[in-house]
């Protein structure tokens, strides 16, 4: 198959920056606001999230000649609550820390807009290595969307980060303080708290794409006014060139 | 426990799941259409009344669905089970409003696929079983889940209705100011944290 | 019961289960739009922000 280069690189990074699925096209919000609390079952969150949409994309693609036009949608959803499944036995066999953590939340992957988004737009229409990229991007970009909100809610709403409360990787949990626990604002831990930072994000980079927008328009309008002078200049030579050859004869 | 204190229960449960702990507010479910429905009162209107019905028929099935799982002992497919029955479920309803009312499908019809990725049903018969919940309790989780959701994305659409003319920051346009007005609504509600927890029965 | 008496148990609550959801699935889509609803339209502006793909009246990627 012919394709132009460095196509498999840009399929990967649009999901983590052009079409970011939490801060682009606002989905998957629920477990982007609810799992947030801690920077650690944000990051276990966006694992099993990623792992989830890595399977069932790759098993969408593969499947994607077998399954007939009328009971995709069925098909889809039977085949991303099997992998929901596995994710979950999984952690709660291994990681039962994030499983209490998380809760309800790794049943409610299945439901995720996200993975079943990507089923029908990219998996169902695309190769199994592209679906493969295509998800391990989308998958790295939720990830690293709601480990960015966890950071600030957890610095602001309680000072510190907590290390090993959710995977355990150090025998006690770790407490980082980087701020005094008296300045800690624990309206971030809280519901308002996820709902506020989630807007202020959206708000900054809607800042940063009006601010590039307006470059650019700027940019523009500069380019104009000066090729219209040109072309002025030119019209003036040309006249003055018109005259004087005028006067000559 | 007698019959009168089981049915004051069953209230406290229903108000404390439809305002204290809001599903969109405070447990996050439905966040989705909460966000991305409409700012149209009668159109959010016709898709949290279609919710409400959902979700309290999919709370009817699955908890003898979860009694029958557990007899082959196969608890761990519930998440499985209980999605095939929340999707069917809104294809039957979707086809019987097809069918027999085409009043109601012209104002339900494009909100019915979306219910069966909305969160708040499989988030709240997850819980229910996760819980433990006996059948009353989580029949009034589910009446009053919905109806908090019915509730509040009404109250929403309104606000963002009068957003849309209000003299916003341009970076706050549209999406940002409707989260940071959603969290002066969980905060309000916040105030109601405790409010039965002096009552014992 | 015996382990293979589970096993049938638990195939046959998923497949009928299955089953139900595929057949009602089909019936749904199958099932004629009613009269006067076949291009219902949505008002752009009431549109703008909604990002769920398998609503029809989804406009795709980007602005």
């Amino acid at each position: 198959m012919a394709r132009e280069k460095g196509f498999t690189k840009k399929n990967f990074l649009k999901g983590i920056i052009a079409e970011n699925p939490l801060f682009v096209s606002i989905l998957g919000t629920c477990p982007a606001l609810a799992t947030t609390k801690s920077l650690e079952a944000a990051i276990g969150m966006g694992l099993l999230f990623t792992f989830v949409l890595i399977c069932s994309s790759v098993l969408v693609s593969l499947l994607r000649k077998i399954i007939s036009e009328e009971i995709r949608t069925p098909a889809y959803i039977v085949i991303i609550a099997t992998f929901v499944t596995i994710v979950k036995m999984f952690s709660n066999a291994f990681l039962p820390e994030l499983y209490s953590t998380l809760g309800v939340f790794i049943s409610l992957i299945v439901v995720n807009c996200i993975v079943l988004g990507r089923a029908e737009a990219y998996a169902s229409k695309n190769g199994v290595f592209d679906s493969f990229i295509d998800a391990l991007g989308m998958g790295v970009g939720y990830t690293l969307a709601i480990i960015l909100m966890a950071f600030f809610r957890e610095l602001l709403g309680t000072g510190g980060f907590t290390i090993g409360a959710v995977f355990p990787i150090v025998k006690e949990p770790l407490t980082l303080q980087i701020i005094p626990e008296d300045y800690a604002i624990s309206m971030f831990q809280m519901p308002a708290g996820a709902f506020i930072v989630f807007g202020i994000i959206l708000a900054v980079l809607a800042f940063i794409k009006n601010r590039k927008e307006e470059l650019k328009a700027a940019q523009a309008r500069a380019e104009k006014i000066r090729k219209a002078e040109e072309a002025k200049k030119a019209a003036a030579a040309a006249q003055a060139k018109a005259t004087v050859e005028g006067g000559n004869k | 426990m007698n019959p009168l204190n089981a049915f004051i229960a069953f209230i406290l449960a229903i108000v404390s799941s439809m305002l204290i702990d809001n599903v969109v507010l405070s447990r996050f479910y439905g966040i989705c259409p909460f966000l991305g429905v409409s700012k149209k009162v009668k159109s959010s209107l016709g898709m949290g009344i279609a919710v409400v019905f959902v979700i309290v028929m999919a709370s009817l099935i699955c908890y003898p669905l979860f009694e029958l799982l557990k007899l082959a002992k196969i608890e761990f497919m519930d998440t499985v089970a209980y999605i095939l029955v929340i999707a069917s479920l809104v294809q039957l309803v979707g086809l019987f409003i097809k069918k027999f009312s085409p009043s109601l499908y012209k104002s339900l019809g494009i909100y019915l696929p979306l219910i069966t990725t909305n969160c708040a049903v499989l988030g709240v018969v997850q819980s229910n079983t996760d819980q433990g919940l006996t059948f009353l309790m989580s029949l009034a989780n589910a009446i009053g889940t919905s109806v908090g959701f019915l509730i509040i994305i009404v109250v929403f659409s309104c606000i963002r209705a009068r957003l849309e003319t209000a003299n916003t920051p341009k970076a706050f346009k549209g999406l940002p100011i409707a989260l940071i007005t959603a969290a002066l609504m969980a905060l309000a509600l916040m105030g109601l944290q405790g409010l039965f927890s002096g009552i014992q029965l | 019961m015996s382990q293979v008496g589970y096993l049938v148990l638990a195939i046959s609550i998923l497949v009928a289960l299955l089953a139900v959801f595929i057949v009602s699935f089909i019936l749904y889509v199958r099932q004629p739009v009613p009269k006067g609803c076949e291009n219902i339209k949505i008002n752009d502006e009431n549109c703008s922000s909604c990002n769920h793909k398998e609503c029809k009246f989804y406009k795709g990627e980007g602005e």
